[in-house]
């Protein structure tokens, strides 16, 4: 094919992708901008000398917790994928490679805790959760989605772990290297893209979850998620205002995305194949 | 250096820190869960959990903003602390199902819609205690939704009942002068201000259950067709020429009602449609008077108005949005809970109520006031519309009666299903609910 | 794993030299903390709400009244028309989205390989849909699909496809539909993410040995690419499964399962039952008929799709 057609086709491509992505979220922010009375009407009335400010100044109000949720989710998904990735690395690099047995038996038992509709267990996870005293704690609710990411964690990784050719780790053996030392320094560094991707996978989870957040918390470990949807009430939806948070509470994982654009970028396996 | 990386190359170390930190919460929530612990000590200040919806629904002073310094003193006065746990909307009723699954004390007060029938087991008889001059003071008819096996569980706050929301402006231009009156009156006037892209009538006949479902829409018609749901056994008595004519008539509207209004699942989204001025007429509650004359809201300021809802055979009636307050079972401070929910009825936070939030008091005679009728114009045309019935009919499934039979409306108004037909079947599948339940 | 290969291997450890033991420790020393973790969370849970599963559980005072009834709620399961009405738009659902989301994803990390994809500002706009949190994202699709109001609609009758507009959740097979678009748009990021983390891994020297031997590009992706992303997309398929049989938000928020039940998934239907009906022991047969249909796919995808465990050739 010509080359330069193959040029223009992906940048076609490439440019339909980012107007399919952004343009949701472009709309959302148009909302944000907007009162109520230009978004319902017909035609949408998108005047400029309509754009207001108020409903990121109604969100930003402290009765609304939209701060201390952002806080709180900070918190939750910075510790949740940080352990989730730590133990779920190490659970997965042993069911990869470390023969163990029974190890498919675990790793079908491991998924299958995924498969379980959570709306079931709210209810006796509640129970459980009120009789320990953790209802309403930062440590409840990471420890709950801990039990949510892990699974997928470990299947992820698992599975990068064992496309990584065994050369590497015999040539680590033969140089002497214990099972520890050949995970942490020969097999950790050259995963980065997937412990990337499944880290930020675990933070968006634990960021955006909303079902437990609310059976599990009442006042105090509010999260974003709680925050955004309290716009939504039963006899107003306060759209402006929600989209307002909503954009608000993305910001924070889009940010990190940005600092951390460059682990998924580069893929690290042509230098380890070569040595 | 950033932090990803490191702790890959020195676990230990990561561990350690996610260690202390995860002890140092560990710690810190242990302090607190054992300070909530010591709660109600001889003299100590006692502490109230209310469960309310956030604002703008319905919501006491405190959650939404009036009465704040007779609040700050009640609170005072009797050397009481009220914690307010204020969920999104729809997840009110999944989280006192919870909390009642759990059988542990959550809340003492609790805002209820619709459920207290589902919930009667879980909730104390507190309202034969209250004073006798608040009791004079509410519309007897108010307490119909909030009793169940003759046990009175709850008191409804804000009278709201469906009224007919109109605009002033497209009946004018119709040459319309009054709003309809009648059935075949507002058939007539949706029929005739049906055009130029606009509908006559518009409502969510998205929501299936629930108060403002498309089940209670029917029950409003029923009722205004002579009809009623249950009859002494507590068995379906709705399969009757009332309430095949009642679906007839909405299925009739359709031709002139939004057709969106299949898709549409919360009130606000009808509201929306009939304030940007693309419906002439809906059914809307009191409440919505406020966003309906705030022109970031609304297009048509100025220019709506609210009236009794047209009446059918039976003459006209309506349905109560039964916002209650309720007392728990669980709750360890049932005396001063009931003086909380008194003071939420207080004339002068009812009369701070409809002025500063819209939502109208309960009180007839702060519902009299002067003062309070300039405030909410519309207050007159609920007040006659409280003379007619308002039944909302709940039981203990009224979320699964009204589930199911939703459904099957939704197929009638599509035009798939006969409006007797459809009558026919509900009978059936509730009379199924109403037996599983009874046994 | 068969009674027989299990004893075995246990003897082959009993018998097995110092470097298999430290192994055999290393290995269960990091699983352990994932499995407690897991265990200690939901072994509970799951194990009660299978009990639930055959009782008639109600609200009463103080808690909740259970009561033994063997496997009735299992057979309402299957008399039940709402059941099998949720169970039909689930099967639909998850095969549509599993297929949509699976090629699309493949087609962007493809793109995102390519040297003209590769600025980071591309991965960073991937992650917008994901970082968008679930509960603004269903207002969110419902404020662009509103019949009257909908920006959907705006463009669809500005671009005069349409005199007035379509009401795209007021029929029960386009609502559907239009759920579907919007999770598929909100499953895309973490697949292609996925996949594009398994496309870096594949060596580049295979590449190079294929186009040597003379391969064009169609040929190098279905004899390099595609083994190289085996296990890759076995994964993606497998939780894109489990996730699209678990959706609940937007349905919840678009729809409420409406019109007429169109768009009630299975996951919808079991927290209908469970917390809006409050029949707690239905709700959880629905659960445990939902987690078994899961169980059942994924095993038949991997038992299809056998992964060899060592680097392929």
């Amino acid at each position: 094919m010509n080359k330069n057609l193959s040029k223009v086709i992906i940048q076609i491509f490439l440019i339909s992708f980012v107007f399919l992505a952004l343009g949701p979220i472009l709309w959302a922010v148009v909302t944000s901008f907007l009162p109520l009375s230009s978004l319902t009407a017909k035609p949408i009335d998108l005047d400029p000398t309509k754009f207001t400010l108020t409903n990121y100044v109604e969100v930003l109000d402290t009765s609304r917790g939209l701060m201390s949720g952002l806080i709180n989710s900070m918190i939750i998904a910075t510790f949740t994928s940080a352990v989730a990735l730590t133990v779920g690395s190490a659970a997965a690099y042993a069911l990869a490679r470390l023969s163990l047995p029974g190890s498919n038996a675990i790793l079908l038992s491991i998924l299958a805790t995924q498969m379980f509709p959570g709306i079931v267990i709210a209810i006796p996870l509640f129970i459980v959760m009120s009789r320990l005293g953790m209802i309403d704690t930062h440590l409840g609710l990471m420890f709950v989605y801990l039990s949510f990411v892990l699974p997928i964690v470990i299947w992820i990784l698992k599975g990068f772990f064992e496309s990584i050719p065994i050369q590497l780790e015999k040539a680590a053996a033969i140089d002497g290297a214990t099972n520890t030392q050949t995970f942490r320094y020969i097999i950790l560094p050259i995963s980065l893209p997937p412990l990337f991707a499944t880290g930020v996978f675990a933070f968006i989870e634990s960021w955006n979850e909303f079902f437990f957040a609310i059976i599990l918390t009442r006042i105090n470990v509010k999260t974003a998620p709680i925050a955004i949807s309290e716009f939504a009430g039963q006899y107003r939806t306060l759209y402006g205002q929600m989209l307002a948070s909503a954009v608000l509470a993305s910001l924070p994982v889009v940010i990190l995305a940005i600092i951390f654009r460059r682990f998924i970028l580069e893929g690290f396996v042509e230098g380890a194949v070569k040595s | 250096m950033n932090r990803k990386t490191r702790k890959y190359l020195s676990r230990r170390d990561f561990l350690k820190l996610g260690a202390a930190g995860a002890g140092t919460l560990a710690a810190s929530n242990l302090i607190m869960w054992l300070s909530g612990c010591t709660q109600g000590g001889a003299g100590e200040q006692v502490t109230l959990n209310v469960l309310t919806p956030a604002a703008p629904d319905p919501a006491p002073p405190g959650v939404a903003e009036f009465s704040m310094d007779a609040f700050a003193q009640w609170q005072e006065d009797n050397n009481a602390k009220v914690v307010y746990e204020s969920p999104p909307w729809p997840q009110l009723h999944d989280k006192m199902a919870t909390n009642f699954a759990s059988g542990q004390h959550v809340h003492d007060c609790m805002y209820n819609c619709g459920w207290v029938p589902e919930f009667s087991e879980q909730l104390v008889p507190f309202v034969d205690d209250l004073p006798q001059e608040l009791m004079d003071d509410l519309p007897a008819s108010s307490f119909s939704t909030v009793t169940w096996n003759g046990e009175r569980l709850g008191v409804i706050f804000t009278l709201s009942l469906l009224t007919l929301f109109y605009n002033t402006e497209h009946l004018a231009e119709a040459g319309i002068t009054a709003p309809p009156k009648t059935w075949d009156e507002l058939k007539g006037f949706a029929e005739e201000m049906t055009k130029d892209g606009r509908y006559g009538w518009v409502l969510n006949y998205g929501a299936p259950e629930g108060i403002g479902g498309v089940t209670s829409y029917w029950m409003v018609f029923l009722q205004q067709a002579g009809g009623t749901m249950w009859d002494d056994a507590g068995m379906p008595a709705f399969n009757t020429s009332a309430g095949v004519d009642a679906l007839q008539f909405m299925i009739d509207l359709m031709p002139f009602t939004d057709p969106g209004s299949i898709s549409y699942v919360g009130i606000n989204d009808a509201t929306n449609v009939f304030t940007a001025g693309q419906a002439s007429m809906m059914m809307n509650w009191p409440f919505m008077w406020v966003p309906a004359q705030d022109p970031e809201t609304s297009k048509i300021v100025g220019k709506v108005d609210t009236a009794v809802l047209p009446a059918g055979s039976a003459g006209t009636a309506s349905i109560d949005g039964t916002d209650a307050y309720t007392i728990a079972k669980t709750s360890p401070e049932p005396e001063l809970t009931k003086k909380l929910i008194e003071f939420y009825l207080d004339k002068e936070v009812q009369k701070r109520q409809v002025i500063d939030t819209g939502w109208l008091p309960i009180r007839l005679s702060v519902l009299n006031d002067p003062e309070v009728q300039a405030a909410a114009t519309n207050a007159k045309a609920v007040l006659e519309q409280a003379n007619a019935p308002y039944d909302s009919f709940v039981t203990p499934d009224y979320n699964e009666v009204t589930d199911t039979m939703g459904r099957e409306i939704q197929k009638a108004l599509q035009g798939t299903v006969s409006a007797a037909d459809t009558m026919a079947t509900c009978e059936q599948l509730v009379t199924d609910i109403v037996k599983q339940r009874t046994g | 794993m068969s009674r027989t290969s299990f004893f075995s291997s246990i003897n082959e450890i009993r018998n097995a030299g110092q470097y298999q033991r430290s192994r055999l420790k290393m290995g269960i020393l990091f699983t352990l903390p994932a499995v407690i973790i897991l265990l200690a969370v939901l072994a509970y849970p799951i194990i009660s709400s299978f009990i639930l599963s055959f009782q008639d559980v109600r609200l009463a005072a103080g808690g909740i009244v259970t009561e033994f009834v063997g496997l009735d709620n299992y057979m309402r399961i299957f008399q039940d028309a709402a059941f099998r009405n949720a169970f039909n738009n689930s099967i639909y659902f998850t095969f549509v989205e599993v297929i949509a989301v699976t090629i699309l994803s493949l087609g962007l990390a493809l793109l995102l390989n390519h040297p003209i994809g590769r600025p980071a500002i591309y991965r960073v706009i991937l992650l917008i849909p994901w970082a968008l949190a679930p509960v603004a994202n269903a207002v969110l699709w419902k404020w662009i699909y509103n019949a009257n109001y909908g920006v959907l609609n705006a463009i669809v009758v500005g671009l005069g496809l349409s005199e007035t507009g379509v009401v795209w959740l007021g029929s029960p097979f386009l609502a559907l539909n239009m759920i579907l678009i919007a999770d598929v748009w909100k499953a895309i990021p973490f697949i292609t993410l996925l996949l594009l983390a398994g496309l870096q891994n594949i060596p580049r020297h295979l590449y190079k040995a294929a186009l040597m031997d003379g391969a064009t590009t169609w040929q190098q992706f279905v004899h390099v690419t595609l083994p190289g992303l085996r296990t890759t997309l076995i994964i993606s398929i497998v939780l894109q499964s489990i996730w699209a049989l678990k959706v609940f938000d937007l349905v919840f928020v678009l729809t409420k399962g409406g019109p007429a039940d169109g768009t009630v998934l299975l996951n919808f239907l079991s927290w209908r039952v469970t917390f809006n009906y409050l029949n707690i022991g239905y709700g959880a047969a629905i659960a445990d008929v939902l987690f078994v249909l899961m169980l059942l796919l994924a095993l038949a995808y991997i038992r299809a799709l056998r992964p060899r465990t060592s680097a392929r050739k």
